[in-house]
């Protein structure tokens, strides 16, 4: 369903040029839970947020469906990160002032459902990841774990077909990162694509598949290998 | 719809989370548009037609017809002499004509009241019709002789009285027995072209009318402009001044056609033929005729002050309107992270321009709260501060929707720039600040 060809980055600065990716080429099937995994500074974010077409990228191809991404008008691209593609961030990004409810219509409102549609997928989101109570409480009022739930559910409402998650355990203590993650495996097993970052090597090997990245290259590989065999 | 309500619910929140300022950039675009708005009022009224079906009707002559030889100042006088107006009276060309000036009094019913200080206007019979002035009681003089009775306005009836239907009562002008012939219904003539060539176009109409003839046989002196060119003794108005070089009048006379027109500066230039003949006419003639319609431009004076004031009020907006976009600049660079939010979770530019829309919209509606106090504030201001300028008349629904229109613009200027520069940009950036 995700195909990248020969894909590269680079960031320009006035100083210096980096080479976030180098002829980045992926395939990522229908249903699978991938592991994205690398040193600090690699190019995981930047990888992610190119799939999230939250970043433009400056050779290669990126093909979501068979469909070439390039040249994609501002509306179309935002129609299909809006229906397609649900995107959890390490800080969860929530707005503060409004309700946990309000947080996840966010991505709905962008989409012309009508409020009944609206409010059966935000039930289910919110039964789904256990915060069915919570519904008017602001993000403040929950904890972080509960937070990243939330940021969950608003990524998942839209019933997208890819889930990217750039670290979503990072900021949540064990406890709360297993929970998360037991909730990421029950949405995969559910049929949703998922990438996801991590530097945890325990989340890695729990991912179907573990696909590794150092200096912007990929090294992929379906079986866990401890990261210091490659940092060398 | 119910999307747009949601817009403007978003917009709201956006206004909670930093209200002051969003009030500062309120208030700096109220206080601009207001200014500007108490000015462009101000320079509208006195710039409107009051007589729009007339104005180009009714003419102002002047005539050179001074016993003297003008060496410095060669411009026509402003104001005749009585025996101008008797000459010009003489075409029987105009459909109707009206001599005039205004004179100070004290009116009062009886010898036992305080006398109420009244502004006088010494008229002819044919004032009432050459400008609409509508009757409420009674009829105004039937010729132009003189006569001891009196027109009030409707205002100086209730005044006196408590009443209007007042024809018949006595009144004492200055300790003369005069009788009020006619009320005349709520008038003002805004701006008061009529009274030409002073300029106080918006000020009050006077408040009581008194026959020209009889206001020369009372001796009442011109408030505003006389001047004599000869040794005419301004006190002795009744003789001498009726003979003599003693200008104050200001005549009007109603020419509807073309011809009529022409006939009448025919006659004008006859006028003063003859009377170079006679030796009456030192100077070189330079009779003018000045339509109602171009009195203003003719004369200029306040207007052209509130002309530049009116640029600099212009300046004063461009001002406020460059402070406004700074700070809501700041306003939306702060939310920005929040438009990036919405970016990355499917919102198109499109709908978020909409969401713009929303924010103008009531920023609009704030700024025209605003601006509608502080143009109320600054005419009342600019009232007191003029009060030759007394200003009346009620707000211009035209004025009023340009205002409206034109806080709306100014909203929009203030929103769209920034709001396009958080639009923009890498969404990734924008999520990360
Ligand atoms: N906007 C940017 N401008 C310039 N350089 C950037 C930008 N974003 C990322 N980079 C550079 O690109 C490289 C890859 O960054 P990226 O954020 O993808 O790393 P990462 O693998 O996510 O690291 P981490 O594990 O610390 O999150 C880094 O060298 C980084 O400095
Ligand atoms: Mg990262």
């Amino acid at each position: 369903m995700i195909t990248l060809n020969n894909l590269s980055k680079i960031f320009r600065t006035e100083l210096i040029e980096t080479h976030a990716l180098r002829d980045v080429n992926l395939q990522i099937n229908e249903g699978e839970f991938a592991a994205l995994t690398g040193p600090s500074g690699s190019g995981k974010s930047t990888l992610l947020n190119i799939l999230g077409t939250l970043e433009s990228f400056d050779g290669g191809d990126y093909l979501l469906d068979g469909q070439s991404v390039t040249g994609l008008s501002d509306a179309a691209l935002s129609k299909l990160r809006n229906e397609k593609i649900g995107f959890i961030f390490q800080s969860f990004n929530l707005i503060k002032d409004f309700s946990i409810y309000d947080n996840i219509e966010l991505p709905l409102r962008y989409r012309g459902l009508n409020a009944d549609a609206r409010k059966q997928r935000i039930e289910q989101a919110l039964e789904l990841v256990g915060l069915h109570a919570r519904r008017d409480y602001l993000p403040g009022q929950l904890s972080g774990g509960q937070q990243q739930r939330v940021a969950i559910a608003r990524a998942i409402a839209g019933q997208p077909r890819i889930l990217l998650a750039d670290e979503p355990t990072g900021n949540l203590d064990s406890l709360m990162a297993r929970q998360v993650m037991e909730l990421l495996e029950q949405i995969n097993q559910q049929g949703c694509t998922i990438l996801m970052v991590t530097h945890d090597p325990d989340q890695a090997r729990r991912a179907g598949r573990n696909i590794q990245i150092i200096d912007g290259q990929l090294h992929d590989s379906t079986l866990y290998e401890p990261l210091a065999a490659h940092s060398a | 719809m119910e999307q747009f309500i949601y817009y403007l619910k978003v917009s709201l929140k956006g206004i909670k989370r930093a209200p002051l300022p969003y009030a500062l950039t309120i208030f700096i675009l109220s206080v601009g548009l207001g200014v500007f708005f108490a000015n462009a009022t101000f320079y509208y009224q006195l710039n409107s037609d009051p007589l729009p079906q007339k104005s180009d009707k009714l003419f102002f002559p002047m005539l050179n017809l001074v016993p003297y030889q003008c060496t410095t100042d060669c411009r026509t006088p402003r104001v005749l002499s009585y025996s101008n107006v008797q000459k010009l009276s003489q075409s029987g060309i105009p459909t109707q004509a009206a001599a005039m000036y205004s004179a100070d009094g004290y009116l009062r019913i009886n010898a036992t009241q305080p006398p109420l200080p009244v502004s006088i206007r010494i008229t002819q019979r044919d004032f009432f019709s050459l400008f609409d002035v509508p009757l409420l009681h009674g009829s105004v003089w039937p010729d132009n002789s003189a006569r001891q009775e009196v027109i009030l306005t409707k205002t100086s009836a209730e005044n006196l009285f408590g009443r209007t239907d007042v024809v018949g009562e006595k009144l004492l002008l200055d300790d003369r027995h005069v009788t009020i012939s006619a009320v005349l219904d709520s008038w003002q003539m805004l701006p008061r072209l009529y009274d030409a060539n002073n300029h106080n176009h918006l000020s009050d109409a006077d408040d009581i009318y008194l026959p020209l003839e009889t206001g020369y046989d009372m001796n009442y002196l011109s408030n505003s402009q006389s001047s004599t060119f000869d040794d005419t003794d301004y006190r002795q108005l009744s003789t001498q001044g009726r003979t003599g070089a003693l200008h104050q009048l200001q005549y009007w006379v109603q020419l509807d056609t073309a011809a009529q027109q022409q006939a009448y500066r025919q006659f004008m230039h006859n006028l003063v033929q003859d009377e170079k003949a006679a030796g009456r006419h030192p100077s070189e003639p330079n009779n003018q005729l000045i339509a109602m319609r171009d009195i203003v431009s003719y004369f200029g004076g306040e207007s052209s002050d509130i002309k530049a004031f009116a640029l600099v009020t212009l300046l004063f907006l461009l001002v406020c309107l460059f402070n406004a976009s700074h700070l809501s600049l700041n306003r939306y660079l702060s939310n920005q992270y929040e438009f990036g939010l919405r970016r990355a979770l499917g919102a198109s530019r499109s709908q978020l321009q909409l969401q713009m829309l929303a924010d103008v919209l009531l920023m609009a509606l704030f700024t025209i709260g605003g601006a509608l106090l502080t143009g109320y504030a600054g005419i009342k201001l600019m009232t007191e501060l003029l009060p030759a300028n007394r200003l009346f008349a009620d707000w211009d629904l035209t004025l009023l929707i340009a205002l409206l229109l034109l806080a709306v613009i100014c909203s929009y200027l203030v929103t769209l720039y920034p709001s396009l520069r958080a639009s923009f940009g890498t969404l990734n950036q924008q999520l990360k600040e």
